[in-house]
């Protein structure tokens, strides 16, 4: 991201500079506001779901939909110590239910987990990143708050849309990657 | 529509099964809500730099250019030219995305159609780049073989299903 963001603001100043150098501070002080203004669209909007996310938390709901997952990861990641399983499941969960901040302990545990004591990436792995790439969410409640912060006439509407890309792009993930771990056999 | 009763009924339920469970659902949800200082005050700078970075790439016309470039391959998979800019970006950053999103929010009017696109390629999955380096991340392996492509392929194409159902709502 550092080269990225770096190479790509160095070049449009430079363009800037030679056709408008009068919009180019402007443009800085401009951008910078609608980052204020979006973050505290978002505070709004995190405020909301974290808290909901927390009770969700504290019930104990998402161990209880974790623990249903089991047959699924089976299926999908072969046989794992049962340890193995936990972390996968409960990040699998916070996946789905959008707890973002949940799922990136359990995700690191998990490929520590899954790799341990190897060399290489394991069709296992694999596959559990994509599942996390492509991250099948229940509801966008990010997408669908920042809609109605911007006075949309039916905020929610977007939510079969979103639901159908977010599931497409899971069902293909696993396909391929099945496909593809056919052509990669694991190494011992 | 149905959409409308999903998400408060998620919610009912959730407030029900709590209350079930005898929970304190509101220390639940104040303790919950105090987290999201935490997450915003690392996430603004993020969004500055980002926002930034869409500002100049507007007005120094570059970013109109690469629309222009990529506009016959979107339009290939039925994907509106305006969002080439989110596309490009969503694999590398997911709080850049929500930038693009709201600007293009601001752009084109939050119902139109671009925007509901727009919506369903941000929902289409995470941020590729981000979460394959910080999962690996205490591991030593750097070649995760077939995984970037099958990540950057399935969310391209679930990007694309979910825009064609844009044009049903």
């Amino acid at each position: 991201m550092n080269i990225i963001w770096t190479s790509l603001t160095i070049i449009c100043l430079c363009v800037l500079l030679v056709t408008n150098p009068n919009l180019a501070f402007n443009a800085l002080i401009d951008g910078s506001e609608k980052a204020i203004n979006l973050g505290i669209k978002l505070w709004a909007i995190y405020a909301v779901w974290l808290g909901i996310l927390q009770i969700i938390e504290d019930t104990q709901l998402d161990k209880k939909i974790a623990n249903l997952l089991n047959p699924l990861i089976k299926y999908l990641m072969g046989n794992q110590h049962p340890e193995t399983n936990k972390q996968i499941a409960i990040n699998i969960t916070a996946n789905f239910l959008g707890m973002g901040n949940a799922c990136t302990p359990s995700g690191i545990k998990s490929i520590n987990l899954l790799l341990k004591n190897k060399k290489k990436a394991t069709n296992a792995s694999i596959m559990f990143l994509i599942l996390n790439t492509t991250s099948l969410q229940l509801l966008p409640t990010t997408v669908i708050g920042l809609r109605l912060l911007n006075n949309s006439t039916n905020a929610t509407s977007i939510i079969l849309p979103c639901f159908i890309a977010t599931l497409c792009s899971t069902v293909i993930g696993i396909i391929l990657c099945k496909i593809c771990s056919k052509f990669y056999k694991d190494e011992n | 529509m149905i959409s409308d009763y999903i998400v408060p009924a998620f919610i009912i339920a959730i407030i029900l099964y709590s209350i079930f469970k005898k929970n304190n659902t509101y220390n639940s949800f104040i303790t919950g809500a105090k987290s999201s200082f935490d997450l915003i005050i690392t996430t603004i700078p993020y969004l500055v730099a980002i926002f930034i970075l869409i500002e100049v790439f507007t007005i120094s016309g570059l970013s109109n250019n690469i629309s222009n470039a990529l506009s016959p391959i979107l339009s290939v998979f039925g994907i509106p030219k305006e969002l080439s800019e989110l596309i490009i970006l969503k694999p590398f950053s997911g709080s850049g995305s929500l930038a693009v999103l709201e600007n293009i929010f601001n752009t084109y009017g939050v119902d139109s159609y671009i925007s509901k696109c727009a919506c369903a390629v941000v929902s289409s999955g995470e941020t590729i780049f981000f979460v394959s380096a910080v999962y690996f991340s205490q591991t030593k392996i750097k070649n995760l073989k077939y995984g970037i492509p099958v990540a950057l392929i399935a969310n391209f194409l679930g990007a694309v299903v979910g825009c064609f159902f844009c044009r049903f709502i």
